[in-house]
């Protein structure tokens, strides 16, 4: 608190001082620079709307010093500006933009940025019927939160919210490229180029900050809409500082460091020109939310080839992951019991080499995993965040798994020709570590994907999903490798294959459920999550409504299996059937699960940040001209 | 650092490490905002900024100027003169030597075979004035073609000739300072945060700290529609029926300024016996918009202490634009509102050195806002050169838009291009295609060898751009500010100024002039041409250092002055007896209109990304990036009537051509009207019409009907693509 007191009691005379004394300047100011760059030194609010201290050094670490230097690119300046350590944030008068791009192109200026990213970005929300007709512009960077979800989000601890100014920063040579924080972010404002394969994001201009000057992107604002400044603090002449105005995302996600004004009426919806089926509704009063805006008919389609993303690696692994371990774990459950089958399967010659195959499996979509990231040699940064990243945990956690049923492995051949009570001790601390790092890493899996800003993947559907996965698709793995073994042992196969078939069928079940409910929830709670099901019933309603039927055949067949059939020939060719309706389901379901995700992010522009132009730019090949701001996906 | 980090992380923010800052003048429109190049250790421009200290922008800038600094090794630079004897050969790589030898050779043959005039030269609005004044010298002095003109014809001709009629002289009156004085504001076919926005942002400021109404006139629900007090979505072409009703109601209301009238005009009553007609009764059923709206702003605007107009491409390109321009003077005349503070009327110009080609380069005239039908002006010209006064012409010969139905004709033989680009910028492109073929010699002057009129050359001469050259531009204000030699020309291209003053000495008359060998010894013969107290564009005060130290200096600037800031304050106009003109204007509607076969309107008109035919801004990425195709804005019930749906393409037919585009529904547009942005080549211009207007010869682009149908999606993606190549 002392040093609070100093800097306030800073005489002018000091201060000129210290613009001279402390450091080489970090920005060069403009001769005869304009009162609309400058920061303006308001006296500041205690707490923020939320509750939250503006001062930061009072919520900071204990020796943080409030005069220390930011060290920007290595330069120890210190900025003379007394709300130096003070929360500041964007003021965004959406009454005034004009949309004229000023504030996205000197940003792109100034950070060397190729067409193709942008740190901040303008789109609009439209609506009325002409001439009486409204278009609210939106220019939108990053908000410096309160509650950073990309901070915590991020497995490689790339990002810091500093004290000086709460700007949130992210090093791009600290991340692997994975782009988790993008999805975790409610307003587009981390940025994956796939050309570095790393993300990148607005610094908040803090090199102009501690020269006492706004961010360039306010400096360069030609409709005066948007200004910089001490959070909660209203700039002059303006009348309202409110956190919410239509295309924007509930603040309530991150409390983002951004003010509005929004006085202007405007018609009673809002659509958006980009591909986005969301639209936006007044409520009772000024306040709007997000609703479906079915811009397509109801046409049900099939649309195979769009299950196929860039995401494409992760359903393999997830599945494949969910599969292993489920395998891994009814093997051990049933040797544990000393169910007969486990027992033959146990002492059959093909049982290590089916280990062998778990382990190499596993080995293979991990590997798959790190080359989904930008840059996969830095694969081993993952680990970084355990304190608040689900990924880094399930990254964690996985990698125990595999280690350890690696292990298993190799203790279970060793133990072919070595037998000695400590390895036995080893290999059941093996296989209780494996099976609990397992059933967490898929628990840590599924926290990844609840996520605020994506509502069709924020609910507990995820989980029983995954779990439903661990179940069916370990249940076939499992078969796959029992059958043969017990066919090799020359014992009788209908009770394994009965074993299997009753959990595929507790899998399909949990995975029913879940959807059930998921798509209860998906009409009920928020326009995102209701335009991500209209999507689902009708771009992909053909290959939905199969993924459906399939379940139920599921069912069918496990039922028959279970409570029919002693014919080994029979039960074989059911189960033969069912484990390809469950691997065809769950693939196509998990496919759909990555496509159908709609963010809350921020309305695009026509062309700029419209997702259907960029495929149309990406089929139609304008992207081998790198000035129309779209690139090939790489991955 | 909150959230437990203890270590600091390392901040890196790219850096730019500028040694020295140039001072510059943007090249795009005519705004004339400040810039400063940031130049590194070596000499390469890596950055640059708006200049603070400038009046105009106040160290504002808008998207091409705040990445213009990245044009100079663009794609598509021209980088060496090429020559080819058949438009459908290739070209051959050729000396500055041969080029020349070339171009000269063919010039004097057209000219001994066909006439003096059967070699035309069409400019632009682009080049530094120093350049337009030495390519008046080389065309009026040495080629001596009296079909020569600028392609500002197809933007400014109307304000310039609607300024002539009603005040004498070209000029506009106003400033942007008039923004914190006016009490009203009414802009006629203006989107200034599309196409000026740093002018908005004058005016924004203005309004932010003094407001006052602003009524904008657009049939299309503009961004500055959006942010105006009133908006007058007029029916397309009728804005002199609407500014009569208006007038109609200020005479019929006693509200003119009657003093100012009697003192200070002429023709009254022949105004007033044509505004009789306009009774806004029967006008709103032509202009579309309702009686008491008229009578409101009429009201509003006659009754303003002050008020001012300002007007676009909305007023100018259009059958009656230099009527259209004649009439928004005449409203500010009855009104009282000419040479006051915040009292003008305010012509919004299109390109950087509009002005400058205007004020220098002879095109429709001679330099110095002096003219050829003026034995007087020819004599001081022939004198100050050293020629003989008989060799210019006693009258102006064909405009740009003359010119090329002239080709068609076969009485113009040979053409020379200097920074345009008709193949996309001409109302009507097949027909301009055609008449390029026709051509016996064609020569391209230009930055960019892609430039799409270049299919069509015989010879191409890579030119300098911007701030590998050195001299002036005039904005809209009449200010002229300096752009210095920052960077070494790209390749082996060189500035305008040295082609001209080269090409003249193939002339016999080269020898004759003084072809002073730097700009700002041009500059220093234009100010001694200036000299004069009766004279208007007098800027004989002006010197190089001068402008700089000003941050730009408005004429008139006699000697020891230092710029003026409005014209006409005294009342006094440059006409015969010092009173200017009312000029009664009749509205007469020769129009292509929407009917049962051609169902909409086509609108055209920029947008802000963009500048003219993208020879420059379609190369840079955080520019064209917001519209690397082109579009087209539609209705959306009217493209659900028509199965028409967004972000498809559409097929666009005129009685003259097609063209494809894709579709952006909104209700920014009316339901039988489309808009497409005009930067892009083989698009708009090949379905418009282009009727001149009979004073300025300016085309109508922004009014012609047309239809639109479906279209195979993957053909018509595929010829957008092929369009766009670099």
């Amino acid at each position: 608190m002392s040093s609070k007191a100093e800097v306030s009691l800073t005489s002018p005379q000091k201060d000129k001082q210290k613009t001279e004394g402390l450091g080489v300047s970090v920005w060069e100011v403009r001769p005869g620079e304009r009162d609309y760059a400058k920061l303006s030194d308001a006296p500041a609010k205690e707490t923020n709307r939320y509750g939250k201290r503006i001062d930061l050094i009072d919520i900071t670490h204990a020796n943080t010093s409030p005069n220390r230097s930011m060290n920007i690119n290595g330069k120890n300046r210190v900025g003379d500006n007394p709300n130096r350590n003070k929360q500041h944030g964007f003021f965004f008068n959406a009454d005034n933009c004009i949309g004229c791009h000023a504030c996205e192109s000197a940003c792109s200026e100034k950070n060397n940025n190729p067409a193709h990213l942008a740190f901040r970005s303008v789109g609009y929300v439209e609506g009325g019927s002409y001439p009486d007709y409204k278009r609210m512009n939106i220019s939108m960077a990053c908000n410096h939160c309160d509650d950073p979800v990309c901070l915590k989000g991020c497995p490689t601890g790339a990002y810091t919210k500093h004290a000086e100014y709460g700007a949130v920063l992210q090093d791009p040579e600290t991340c692997f490229g994975c782009g988790y924080c993008t999805w975790v972010c409610p307003y587009n404002a981390p940025q994956l180029d796939p050309v570095k394969g790393q993300v990148s994001k607005c610094n908040m201009c803090v090199d102009r900050l501690e020269e006492g000057l706004k961010p360039a992107c306010v400096s360069a604002c030609l409709g005066n809409a948007l200004d910089f400044g001490v959070i909660e603090n209203t700039p002059q002449n303006r009348e309202q500082a409110k956190t919410q105005i239509p295309g924007f995302p509930s603040p309530e996600i991150t409390q983002p460091n951004i003010r509005f004004q929004q006085t202007k009426s405007l018609p009673d919806q809002m659509v958006r020109t980009d591909s986005s089926p969301i639209k936006y509704e007044k409520q009772n009063g000024s306040e709007f939310t997000s609703t479906v805006d079915e811009k397509t008919d109801k046409t049900r389609l099939w649309s195979l080839s769009k299950l196929s993303s860039r995401e494409n690696p992760l359903v393999i692994f997830t599945l494949s992951t969910q599969a292993v371990i489920g395998a891994f774990l009814i093997l051990l459950l049933g040797s544990y019991l000393e169910i007969d089958s486990f027992v033959s399967i146990k002492s059959s010659a093909l049982y290590l080499p089916s280990l062998l195959a778990l382990s190499v499996i596993q080995m293979t979509v991990l590997f798959l995993s790190t080359l989904h990231l930008g840059k996969p040699l830095r694969f081993y940064r993952g680990f970084n965040n355990l304190r608040y990243s689900p990924l880094s945990r399930e990254a964690f956690a996985i990698a125990i798994f595999f280690g350890c049923l690696s292990s298993f492995t190799l203790l279970s051949f060793i133990e072919l020709w070595l037998s000695h009570q400590w390895l036995s001790y080893l290999i059941n601390a093996s296989a209780g570590i494996a099976i609990v790092s397992g059933l967490i890493g898929v628990y840590f899996m599924h926290c990844i994907y609840r996520i605020e800003a994506r509502p069709f993947w924020n609910h507990w559907q995820v989980l029983s999903s995954f779990f439903a996965s661990l179940l069916s698709l370990g249940a076939g793995l499992f078969a796959i490798f029992a059958i043969p073994a017990i066919l090799l042992a020359g014992d009788d196969i209908s009770q394994i294959i009965k074993i299997a078939a009753s959990l595929t069928l507790l899998g399909v079940i949990g995975e029913g459920l879940g959807l059930i409910f998921h798509a209860r929830y998906l009409n009920q709670d928020s326009g995102e999550g209701a335009a991500a099901h209209y999507i689902q019933k009708t771009l992909f309603g053909k290959s939905y409504l199969a993924r459906n039927a399939l379940m139920v055949l599921a069912c069918f067949l496990s039922i028959l299996i279970i409570f029919t059939t002693n014919n080994s020939t029979q039960s074989l060719v059911l189960a033969g059937l069912l484990i390809c309706t469950v691997f065809i389901y769950a693939t196509v379901g998990r496919a759909l699960f990555y496509v159908l995700v709609i963010p809350t992010t921020m309305p695009g522009a026509f062309f700029w940040k419209n997702k259907r132009f960029e495929q149309h730019a990406r089929d139609i090949g304008l992207t081998d001209m790198p000035q129309c701001g779209v690139v090939a996906n790489t991955h | 650092m909150l959230f437990g980090r203890k270590n600091i992380k390392p901040i890196v923010i790219p850096e730019k490490r500028v040694a020295h800052w140039s001072y510059a003048t943007c090249a795009y429109c005519s705004t004339g905002c400040s810039i400063e190049l940031g130049l590194d250790s070596s000499g390469k421009v890596i950055t640059s900024r708006g200049n603070a200290k400038a009046d105009v922008n106040r160290g504002k800038l808008c998207i091409k100027g705040l990445l213009e600094h990245e044009l100079f090794d663009s794609k598509g630079r021209g980088s060496e003169p090429l020559i080819r004897q058949h438009h459908h050969e290739p070209f051959a790589p050729a000396s500055w030597q041969q080029a020349m030898d070339k171009t000269a050779t063919a010039i004097k043959t057209i000219q001994e075979k066909h006439g003096r005039d059967a070699f035309a030269v069409v400019s632009t609005g682009q080049l530094l004035t120093e350049e337009f004044y030495t390519l008046g010298k080389l065309v009026r002095g040495c080629i001596g073609t009296n079909n020569y003109d600028g392609n500002t014809t197809l933007c400014m001709a109307s304000a310039v000739s609607g300024y002539k009629r009603s005040f004498g002289s070209d000029g506009a009156p106003g400033c942007y300072d008039d923004f914190d004085k006016t009490d009203c504001l009414m802009a006629f076919g203006s989107n200034l945060p599309e196409q000026h926005p740093v002018i908005y942002w004058r005016l924004k400021e203005a309004r932010e700290k003094r407001p006052f109404p602003l009524i904008v006139v657009d049939p299309r629900v503009t961004m500055f529609a959006q942010m105006a007090d009133i908006h007058l979505a007029v029916t397309p072409g009728t804005d002199c029926v609407l500014i009569n009703a208006m007038m109609y109601v200020i005479f019929d209301e006693n509200l003119a300024d009657t003093a100012f009238i009697e003192q200070h005009t002429k023709g009254l009553s022949e105004l007033t016996k044509i505004i009789e007609d306009y009774n806004p009764k029967l006008a709103q059923k032509v202009c579309g918009i309702d009686e008491d709206t008229i009578r409101s702003v009429a009201r509003l605007y006659a009754k303003a202490a002050t008020a001012m107009s300002i007007w676009t491409m909305g007023i100018n390109q259009s059958t009656h634009g230099s009527d259209g321009v004649v009439n928004i003077n005449n409203l500010n005349l009855i009104t009282g509102n000419i040479g006051k503070p915040g009292g003008t009327s305010l012509s919004i110009t299109g390109q950087c050195n509009a002005m400058g080609t205007r004020e220098w380069s002879s095109c429709s005239g001679l330099p110095g806002y002096r003219a050829l039908e003026n034995p007087e002006h020819r004599q001081q010209v022939a004198d100050f050169w050293g020629i003989t006064p008989d060799f210019f012409p006693e009258k102006r010969g064909l405009t740009e838009t003359d010119i090329f139905p002239a080709i068609e004709t076969g009485e113009i033989k040979g053409l020379w291009l200097v920074a345009t680009n008709p193949m996309t910028s001409m109302p009507n492109t097949s027909r301009i295609r055609k008449a390029l073929e026709k051509l016996d010699f064609l020569v391209v002057q230009d930055s960019y060898s892609d430039v799409e009129t270049n299919q069509y050359a015989h010879v191409y001469l890579p030119a300098a751009i911007w701030a590998e050259k050195e001299g002036c531009f005039t904005n809209t204000e009449r200010r002229i500010n300096l752009t210095r030699k920052s960077v070494p020309n790209y390749a082996n291209s060189q500035s305008d100024f040295w082609i001209f003053t080269q090409m003249a000495k193939y002339f016999d008359h080269g020898s004759k002039i003084p072809f002073p060998p730097s700009p700002e010894l041009a500059f220093d013969e234009m100010k001694a041409l200036s000299k004069g107290s009766e004279r208007l564009l007098d800027i004989s005060g002006m010197s190089y250092d001068k402008i700089e130290q000003a941050t730009g200096i408005q004429w008139p600037c006699r000697e020891g002055e230092t710029g003026q800031a409005r014209l006409y304050t005294d009342g006094h106009f440059p006409t015969a007896d010092g009173k200017a003109n009312l000029i009664g204007v009749s509205f007469f509607d020769n129009n292509e209109k929407p009917d049962k076969r051609y169902p909409f309107w086509l609108n055209s008109g920029r947008v802000v990304e963009h500048f003219h035919t993208r020879t420059r801004t379609g190369k840079i990425g955080n520019c064209n990036k917001f519209s690397p195709i082109p579009y087209m804005e539609m209705n959306p019930d009217a493209a659900k009537k028509l199965g028409v749906k967004h972000q498809e393409y559409v097929r666009l037919i005129s009685r003259r051509s097609d063209a494809v585009a894709m579709v952006q529904l909104t209700h920014r547009v009316a339901p039988d009207m489309v808009f497409v942005p005009f930067h892009f080549f083989d698009c708009v211009n090949r379905l418009t019409l282009g009727l001149l207007d009979p004073h300025s010869r300016q085309p109508a682009f922004k009014q012609c009907a047309v239809r639109i149908v479906p279209v195979d999606q993957q053909e018509a993606e595929q010829l957008s693509l092929k369009r766009r190549h670099f």
